[in-house]
């Protein structure tokens, strides 16, 4: 027996037709044509994509003992423990409410501010929730996979964020998976300004998890010390306003032309689980202002019709949307309370839908059922 | 029949498996830097162990799954998986009849150059490593060598692969 399968191996050996060399240039030439057009072209892409649905039970498989010990951390943890982290949440909530409440009578303030200037910019942004399923093995870059993928909406460009600032944006999209690049991986920039006085700067990542360097900024530049850096919205990619990082560092070195400013970024990169997908509106001012105008003409036309004087849409009405009246219907519902980080319910195509009533200036619901955002 | 074609074939793809999922278990961060090349590993093995079975073209589609896991270019780790077996099966009839530590040894700087074209390619994509350290997971799978042989030989022979 042994002596047959030597031959056999040895047969299938050496009566492979291309000898070793020649196969192992074929597969190097295929790989470097595949990468090329990886790099360059859209090609690929949808071949990545449906690669990439085969294979992502593998990365939920190998997350699976993480799981499994956080599920079995949860049992055992003891009974006191869970009453503290109770009262904690409680004290917690009870912060948040207040802080909501404020936000709420400013953001009624902005609405009515926008009206005066004849805008209607999107207060809000709408959210997903995603959940954390990989790390990016290779530790020179940073990269994270969450559970949300394109057939959730999400899409190429997409900012991530987590409770106390931004992560990243998403580079890449499978049907249920999709990969983040945080903001310290080293070819990751973003625009941002210093909220104090809207000093604006370029924050690139440095590979080092806790840490951001603003690039080219003048010495004599008012920045200091525990500035909180806001993304300034000016790629056009993130949204304006939300926190990104705290400078931790300002050095004057007169041997070099700039400062160099060191910061450390608000969001919790390598610890948060959770994260939140952010939809801003694609619209640019001019469409968002006719579409505004639209729904507020359409508004008075109804409330001329029924003989009422011209209410605000309610947010009921929003999601109610009488068929035959030709207002945009599909608007995804904002349930009355839903004041919490939770709306999930967001399609990709409710958010490419043009008109808003929720969004028109005389169409302004209470303001705290609109920050469905949940910041 | 222990010579037959395809017995058991199922082991080697199970190992092969087990292997892309290792390659992407989450470790603590001071380990990931020398994270083994579980996949390299396992392909050796069976490489060494089975020619006719595993081969350039296997290596070439696990490393085009590992790309797709990793996010990176297409190809990358295809062409660094190949060049792996290559150099192996070209120095198949020596490695088999080491000892293993001679084998470990000879692998350590297999899977170094595979590294050094690894490196090359991040460059091209634009993330470089600072230092030496991406040579780390070569050394660490060398040195892991011997227990992957002995538990993958034991495999072999509990089903009798072939």
């Amino acid at each position: 027996m042994a002596w047959r399968f030597e031959d056999e191996t040895i047969k299938r050996i050496f009566s492979k037709g291309p000898s070793l060399g020649v196969r192992l240039l074929g597969l190097a030439v295929l790989s470097a044509s595949l990468m090329v057009v990886d790099a360059r072209f859209d090609y690929l892409k949808p071949v990545r994509s449906e690669l990439g649905l085969i294979l992502t039970p593998l990365y939920w498989a190998a997350d699976l003992p993480m799981r499994a010990w956080e599920t079995v951390h949860d049992q055992f943890s003891s009974r006191t423990e869970i009453i503290a982290e109770n009262e904690r949440l409680k004290a917690e909530a009870l912060l948040m409410q207040r802080r909501l409440q404020k936000l709420a009578a400013l953001t009624e303030q902005n609405v009515r501010l926008r009206e005066l200037l004849n805008s209607a910019a999107l207060v809000d942004d709408k959210v997903l929730v995603g959940e954390l399923i990989g790390v990016d093995p290779n530790p020179f870059t940073h990269r994270i996979l969450i559970d949300k993928g394109a057939k959730d909406g999400v899409f190429v460009g997409q900012p991530v964020l987590d409770a106390s600032g931004l992560m990243g944006q998403v580079v890449e999209v499978m049907p249920y998976a999709a990969r983040v690049l945080l903001l310290t991986d080293v070819t990751h920039s973003i625009p941002v300004q210093v909220n104090r006085n809207g000093l604006r700067a370029i924050a690139v990542g440095t590979g080092n998890p806790e840490r951001l360097e603003l690039r080219h900024v003048a010495d004599t530049a008012d920045i200091k010390e525990g500035d909180l850096l806001v993304s300034s919205g000016l790629g056009q990619r993130f949204p304006a306003g939300y926190p990104v990082a705290t400078v931790t560092d300002v050095v004057h070195d007169s041997g070099q032309p700039f400062a160099i400013v060191r910061a450390v970024p608000t969001a919790k990169l390598n610890r948060s689980r959770y994260v939140l997908l952010v939809f801003s509106d694609p619209r640019t001012p001019e469409e968002r202002a006719n579409d505004a105008a639209q729904a507020q003409e359409e508004a008075d036309r109804k409330a001329a019709a029924s003989g009422t004087p011209a209410a605000p849409v309610s947010p009921g009405s929003a999601g109610t949307a009488q068929p035959g009246a030709g207002a945009p219907a599909g608007q995804a519902p904002v349930k009355p309370g839903t004041t919490s980080v939770s709306a999930p319910e967001i399609s990709p195509a409710t958010q490419k839908k043009p008109a808003a009533p929720v969004q028109a200036p005389a169409a302004s619901p209470a303001p705290a059922e609109r920050s469905q955002g949940g910041r | 029949m222990g010579w037959r074609i395809g017995h058991n074939g199922w082991v080697i793809w199970l190992t092969l498996i087990l292997g892309l999922l290792l390659s992407i278990a989450p470790m603590p961060d001071f380990m990931e830097i020398g994270r083994p090349l579980w996949l390299a590993m396992f392909l050796t093995f069976w490489t060494l162990a089975l020619p006719h079975r595993v081969g350039l073209s296997t290596a070439w589609l696990l490393g085009l799954a590992e790309d797709v896991l990793y996010g990176n270019l297409l190809g990358q780790n295809a062409v660094v998986l190949s060049l792996v077996v290559f150099l192996v099966q070209s120095l198949q009839q020596r490695l088999r009849v080491f000892p293993i530590w001679q084998q470990s040894g000879v692998l350590l700087v297999v899977y170094g150059l595979a590294q050094l074209v690894q490196l090359w390619l991040n460059t091209l994509t634009g993330n470089r490593p600072p230092t030496l350290v991406f040579l780390m997971p070569s050394l660490v799978s060398a040195l892991l060598w011997p227990w992957v042989y002995l538990v993958l030989r034991d495999l072999r022979t509990r089903f009798n692969v072939s």
